[in-house]
C-alpha cells in the first residue's frame, strides 16, 4: 500500500509528458492528414491591404515629384500626416489578419522610411536637392514593391480548403 | 497492397522538389533585382555627398531608408520561404493520396 503511494507521482509525470507530446504532435499529424486540410503557414491575400500600400506609394510620388519640379516647395506637415494615418490604418488592419506579422513588420519598416525622410525634408533648406528626392523614392518604391510581392504571392492560386483543429487539452 | 517507405518518400519528394526549386529561383530574382537598386543608391549617396549636393547628415538619413528597405525584401524572401514550403508539403501529400488511401482501405489523406 505504502509502495503504491510512493510509485503515483511518478506515473502521474510520465502521464504528463505523454499529454505534453500529444498535444504538440497531434495538431500537426491532423494537419496534415484530416480530409480537406492544407498545411497553411502564412496568411492570404488582402486586397485592402494591397490597395492602401498603392495608394500611399501614390500619394508619395506627388510629393516627391513636386519637390524634383519646384525645389522651393515648403515643409508639408500635412503630407506627413496623412502618411501616417494611412500607414496606421492599414497596418491595424494587418494586425488583425491571421498570420500577418510579416507584413505587419514591412508596414512599420515602411512608417520609419517616411518617419526618417520627414526628418530630412524638415532639417533640409531650400531649394531642396533633386538628389536626396530620387534617393528616396528609390527606398520607399522597393518597400512597397517588396509588400506588394509577398501580398500577391499570397493568392496561391485556388484557395486551400481551412480545417478547424480540435482542442487539445492538457491536463496536468 | 502494402505500403512501401522508399517509394512513398520517393514520390512526394519528386513532387515537392520542383515546387522549392522553381519558387527558389524566384526568390532570387526578386532579391537580385531590388539589392541591386539598393546597392545603386547607396553609391550614389556616396557620390553626392563628395560632389557637395548632399551633406553628411542628409546622406545618413538616406542610407537609413536603404536600410529599411532592405529588411522589407529580407521578409518578403521570408514569406516566399514560407508559401514555397507549405505549397511543396501540399503537394508531396497530394501525390501519394490515392496510393496510402487504396492501401489503408479508408480516406487517411484527403
Amino acid at each position: 500500500m505504502h509502495k503504491m503511494k510512493e510509485r503515483q507521482p511518478r506515473w502521474s509525470l510520465l502521464q504528463r509528458r505523454t499529454s505534453l507530446v500529444a498535444a504538440l504532435f497531434v495538431p500537426i499529424v491532423l494537419a496534415l492528414v484530416l480530409p480537406g486540410c492544407a498545411v497553411k503557414f502564412i496568411g492570404d491575400y488582402d486586397e485592402t491591404i494591397d490597395k492602401g500600400v498603392t495608394d500611399v506609394q501614390q500619394r508619395a510620388e506627388l510629393y516627391f515629384s513636386r519637390l524634383q519640379s519646384t525645389p522651393n516647395t515648403p515643409y508639408d506637415q500635412n503630407f506627413y500626416d496623412d502618411m501616417n494615418s494611412r500607414l496606421a490604418v492599414s497596418k491595424s488592419r494587418a494586425a488583425s489578419l491571421p498570420k500577418y506579422p510579416i507584413i505587419v513588420e514591412q508596414l512599420a519598416n515602411l512608417k520609419a522610411q517616411f518617419d526618417t525622410f520627414q526628418k530630412l525634408d524638415k532639417s533640409s533648406p531650400r531649394p531642396f536637392p533633386g538628389v536626396a528626392v530620387t534617393d528616396a523614392e528609390s527606398a520607399i518604391a522597393v518597400s512597397v514593391e517588396s509588400i506588394l510581392k509577398l501580398e500577391l504571392a499570397l493568392k496561391r492560386g485556388a484557395p486551400p480548403s481551412t480545417c478547424d483543429y480540435p482542442v487539445v487539452r492538457l491536463r496536468l | 497492397m502494402a505500403l512501401n517507405v522508399a517509394t512513398l518518400a520517393s514520390r512526394m519528394l519528386g513532387a515537392a522538389l520542383p515546387i522549392l526549386k522553381k519558387d527558389a529561383r524566384d526568390a532570387e530574382s526578386f532579391a537580385k533585382l531590388e539589392f541591386t537598386k539598393i546597392a545603386q543608391t547607396i553609391v550614389a549617396i556616396g557620390e553626392q555627398v563628395v560632389s557637395g549636393q548632399i551633406n553628411e547628415q542628409q546622406a545618413g538619413l538616406l542610407l537609413a531608408m536603404q536600410t529599411s528597405a532592405s529588411r522589407n525584401v529580407f521578409l518578403t524572401l521570408q514569406g516566399l520561404a514560407l508559401l514555397a514550403v507549405e505549397a511543396a508539403i501540399n503537394a508531396a501529400l497530394n501525390v501519394v493520396r490515392s496510393a496510402v488511401n487504396t492501401a489503408l482501405g479508408f480516406a487517411l489523406i484527403a
